[in-house]
C-alpha cells in the first residue's frame, strides 16, 4: 500500500488525453492526487511546485514540447526522484531513443493501454 | 461502481460555494458529501454540519437512481428555512446537473478506455499468439493471458481435439492443482456437452446446472470457449472460479478476441507440424530406400544421424576449446538431422554390383567360381595327362609324382587368387607378377578353343591394389556423392534447412582436400558437414556387417579414425571432441555388439593436445 496520498501529473494539451489518463489512474490503489496541465509551460511549474512522484508528459505540446520539460525537470537536482514516463502518438524508435536521452524512465504511445499504464503506474509508485 | 468522489473537483465546488453562499446570508455553513466522502465544507463557525445534527438541511444527490452524494446547508438564524429550501434545492439542481453531464462523459470515456484495452490486447495477442508456430506455444501463450494479475479465473485450461475424432485431450493448464481438477472435469456430464457445442458461454453458478454433480469441488463458474478455424473445432479454451458469479461479460468477450487470434495460430502451428511431418516422413522413405538396397548398408542411415546428433550436442555443449561458440537450435539440429539422413541418398542411382562388390571378381555374379572351374578342368587335364603317360609306357610312380606336383600347384595357384580376390591383402608388385603368370597358363572349352587361364578383366580386377572396387567402379561408387549434391540441390527446403544440401554432401571430402567429390578443403567445409563425415566414417567401421570385413572392434576403429586425423582426413578437433566426450562410447553402448566393445586408450589419442 501507498504511504500517503502519491501525486501524480498529467501534460497534455489534448483534453481527451488528460481526461481519459485521469481516469485510468482513478483505479489506482492508495487514492494518489492526479493533478493536470495542458501545456508544457503549465506542467513544468505545476511539476515544481507539487513535486509529484510520477509524472505522464506528452512530447508534442504548444509553448514548450515534452522532451523540454523533461530536460528541465531533469536539471533540477531536487527533483532527481521524480519517474518521467513520455507519451508520443508517434512511434518512432528515434523518438524514444530522445526520449530516454532527455531522462525518461519509459515511453508509451497512443492509444495507450489502459492496463499497461496502471500496472506501469503501481511498478513506479512501487505497489506490488 | 459509481466512484462519484471523483466527479467533481473540489476546486470547482469551493468557487461554487463562495459565489453563491453570501446570496444567501452570511455566516452560513456548507459541506459537500459524495461517495462517502467529505469534498468541500464552508464552516466558519465550526458547527456540527452531519447529517441530521440541528438546524442542518440535507439535500441528497443521485445517479442511475441511488443517492450518491448529499449537499449540507446551515444557516444561523433558524427562521429562514423556506429560503433556504429554495437555494439548497438550485444550488444541488446544478450540482446534480454537473454530475450526470460527468457521469455521462465518464461513461464514453470508459467504453474509449475499453476499446484502447481491447486494441492492445489484440495488438499483443496477434504477436505473442503468432510468435510460434509449435501448437504447443501457441496455447500455452493463449493461457497465459488469463494466468495472474488483473484476471479473473483461477483456474484455465486448453484441451486440444485430436485429429481424427472427438476426443479432446488436457493440453495445458494453471491453477492449484489443476491438472487434477481439470481431468475431473473432463470425465463430467457438463463437458461432454460443452465440448460439442459451436460457441462459448458463461455458467457463473455450476450448482444451478443439471449436468453438474459437484464434479469439481473447487470449481463454482466456468467460462468456456471453442477454439475455432476455417470451421473447424480445433480445442477448447476453459476457465473456471472457485467464485459463484465469477466471471462477467467482459470476461467471456476478452477471451473471444484472444481465441479467435489463438485459433488461427493454432490452424497454422498445426498445418505447419503437418507439412514438417509429412517432410520428415519423405525423408524416412528415402533413407529407407537406401539402406533396403544393400544388406550391408542396413541402418547406416539411420544410424549416421544419430552420431553425427551425438557429435553436434558434445559440441554445442562445449564451455571451453574450439566448439565454445557452436550452437545447436531446434532448426539446426533438424537440418543436421535431414542431412544425415540424406547423405548417401545418391546410392539410390548407384549400381548394386559396386555398392555390394564384395570380392574382386564380384560381377553381379562372383566370378571366382568360373575360375574354380578352369582350375577344375585343368586337373582333369593333368588326370588325363597321367593316364596317357602310363598308356604309353611311362614308369607308374614319375606318371604320379608328376600329376601330384601339379595338382599341388594348381591348388597353391588357387588359394593365392582365392586370397587375393576379397581384397583384404595388398597387391605388391610381387602378387601381380605371380597373377599375370597364373593367368597365362591355358585350358580347352567345350568347342576345343584355346584360352588363358584368366582373362584380361579378370586379371584388372584380381590387380586392385587396396579393396575391392576397380578405379571404374571407385568412380561410379564415388559419383554417388554428386547425385546427392544433384538430389538435394532440387529439393526446395525451407530457410531452416537451407544448408542440408552443403551438410550432407561433405561426408567424403577431406580436411586436405583430397576428398570428393569436390575436392573442398577443410575451411570450405562446415562444422556440420564435418561432423556428418566422422559420423559417416565410424559407423562405416563399426557397421555390423560389410561386403569386406567383419564388424570392426571400437578400438580398431578409433586408431584408424586417429590415423585419418593425423593423416588430415578428419578434423582432428572433432575427432579429439568425440573422444574426450566419449562420444563413441554412448554410441557403442546403445549400438554395438559387446564383443566389438573393447578397452579405448583415448589418452593415447589426446596426447599432445593443441600442441
Amino acid at each position: 500500500m501507498m504511504s500517503e496520498n502519491a501525486k501524480i501529473v498529467i501534460v497534455d494539451d489534448e483534453i481527451h488525453i488528460r481526461s481519459l489518463l485521469e481516469q485510468t489512474l482513478e483505479d489506482l490503489e492508495g487514492e494518489p492526487k492526479i493533478l493536470t496541465a495542458a501545456n508544457g509551460v503549465e506542467g513544468l511549474a505545476l511539476i515544481e511546485r507539487e513535486h509529484p512522484r510520477l509524472v505522464f508528459l506528452d512530447v508534442m505540446m504548444p509553448l514548450m514540447n515534452g522532451y523540454e520539460v523533461c530536460a528541465a525537470v531533469r536539471k533540477n537536482p531536487a527533483l532527481a526522484d521524480i519517474t518521467i514516463v513520455m507519451l508520443t502518438a508517434k512511434g518512432q524508435e528515434s523518438d524514444r531513443v530522445k526520449g530516454l536521452q532527455e531522462g525518461a524512465h519509459r515511453f508509451i504511445t497512443k492509444p495507450f493501454d489502459p492496463d499497461e499504464i496502471l500496472n506501469l503506474a503501481r511498478e513506479m509508485l512501487g505497489h506490488s | 461502481m459509481i466512484k462519484a468522489e471523483h466527479y467533481l473537483k473540489s476546486a470547482w465546488v469551493r468557487r461554487q460555494f463562495e459565489l453563491m453562499l453570501p446570496l444567501l446570508s452570511s455566516g452560513i455553513s456548507a459541506a459537500l458529501q459524495l461517495g462517502g466522502k467529505r469534498l468541500v465544507e464552508f464552516n466558519e463557525a465550526g458547527h456540527d454540519l452531519s447529517e441530521g445534527a440541528p438546524g442542518v438541511r440535507a439535500f441528497p444527490l443521485t445517479l442511475e437512481g441511488e443517492q450518491v452524494g448529499t449537499l449540507l446547508l446551515r444557516l444561523p438564524a433558524q427562521n429562514e428555512t423556506a429560503q433556504v429550501e429554495a437555494w439548497g434545492n438550485l444550488l444541488a439542481h446544478s450540482l446534480q446537473g454537473m454530475l450526470e453531464a460527468e457521469h455521462g462523459r465518464r461513461s464514453v470515456a470508459r467504453e474509449t478506455l475499453e476499446s484502447y484495452r481491447e486494441m492492445a490486447l489484440l495488438q499483443r495477442a496477434v504477436t505473442d499468439l503468432n510468435h510460434s508456430l509449435k501448437p504447443a506455444a501457441v496455447v500455452a501463450a493463449l493461457l497465459k493471458e488469463f494466468d495472474g494479475r488483473n484476471n479473473t479465473a483461477d483456474y484455465g485450461a486448453v484441451f486440444m481435439r485430436a485429429a481424427d475424432n472427438d476426443d479432446c485431450d488436457l493440453a495445458v493448464s494453471f491453477g492449484e492443482n489443476a491438472g487434477k481438477d481439470f481431468a475431473r472435469l473432463k470425465d463430467s456430464r457438463l463437458f461432454a456437452d460443452i465440448s460439442v457445442r459451436e460457441t462459448g458461454d458463461i455458467v457463473n453458478d455450476l450448482s444451478s446446472s443439471p449436468l453438474w454433480a459437484g464434479d469439481v469441488a473447487n470449481f463454482q463458474a466456468l467460462l468456456w470457449l471453442p477454439l475455432v478455424a476455417d470451421g473447424e473445432r480445433l480445442g477448447l479454451l476453459v476457465l473456471a472460479s472457485r467464485h459463484i458469479e465469477g466471471f462477467s461479460a467482459a470476461d467471456l468477450k476478452r477471451a473471444q478476441t484472444l481465441s479467435s487470434v489463438a485459433a488461427t495460430a493454432l490452424r497454422n502451428a498445426q498445418l505447419y507440424a503437418a507439412e514438417q511431418k509429412m517432410f520428415q516422413s519423405f525423408v524416412r522413405v528415402i533413407a529407407t530406400a537406401i539402406d533396403a538396397k544393400s544388406p550391408y548398408t542396413a541402418g547406416h542411415c539411420r544410424r549416421v544421424p544419430e552420431i553425427t546428433l551425438m557429435i553436434a550436442e558434445a559440441a554445442h555443449q562445449a564451455n571451453s576449446g574450439p566448439f565454445v561458440d557452436f550452437t545447436l537450435d531446434e532448426d539446426e539440429r533438424n537440418a543436421m538431422e535431414i542431412a544425415a539422413m540424406l547423405h548417401d541418398c545418391g546410392k539410390v542411382v548407384t549400381p548394386e554390383w559396386v555398392v555390394d562388390k564384395a570380392t574382386k571378381l564380384d560381377c553381379i555374379a562372383n566370378r571366382i567360381h568360373l575360375v574354380a572351374l578352369r582350375f577344375e578342368v585343368l586337373r582333369r587335364d593333368a588326370l588325363i595327362a597321367r593316364y596317357r603317360a602310363l598308356a604309353e609306357g611311362e614308369k607308374p610312380e614319375s606318371a604320379e609324382t608328376v600329376y601330384q606336383e601339379r595338382l599341388r600347384q594348381l591348388d597353391d595357384d588357387f588359394s593365392f587368387l582365392e586370397k587375393c580376390n576379397t581384397g583384404t591383402e595388398f597387391i605388391s608388385s610381387e602378387h601381380l607378377a605371380r597373377i599375370e603368370s597364373i593367368a597365362q597358363q591355358r585350358w580347352n572349352d567345350t568347342r576345343g578353343e584355346n584360352h588363358p587361364l584368366l582373362t584380361e578383366n579378370e586379371v584388372y580386377n584380381l590387380a586392385i591394389q587396396r579393396g575391392t572396387l576397380n578405379p571404374e567402379e571407385r568412380i561410379i561408387i564415388e559419383y554417388h556423392a554428386v547425385h546427392t549434391i544433384n538430389m538435394l540441390s532440387q529439393i526446395a527446403f525451407p530457410r531452416s534447412l537451407r544448408n542440408v544440401t552443403e551438410y550432407a554432401a561433405g561426408h567424403h571430402e577431406r580436411m586436405d582436400g583430397k576428398g570428393y567429390p569436390r575436392g573442398l578443403k577443410g575451411d570450405q567445409l562446415s562444422i556440420p558437414a564435418r561432423m556428418v563425415a566422422i559420423a559417416d566414417i565410424f559407423e562405416a567401421l563399426t557397421a555390423p556387417d560389410r561386403p569386406y570385413r567383419k564388424p570392426g572392434k571400437l578400438s580398431w576403429a578409433i586408431d584408424i579414425m586417429h590415423r585419418m586425423k593425423l593423416d588430415n582426413h578428419i578434423d582432428g578437433d572433432l575427432f579429439d571432441l568425440f573422444l574426450s566426450e566419449k562420444v563413441y562410447l554412448a554410441y557403442a553402448s546403445k549400438h554395438l555388439a559387446a564383443n566389438q566393445i573393447d578397452e579405448v586408450d583415448a589418452s593415447r589419442y589426446l596426447a599432445g593436445r593443441g600442441s
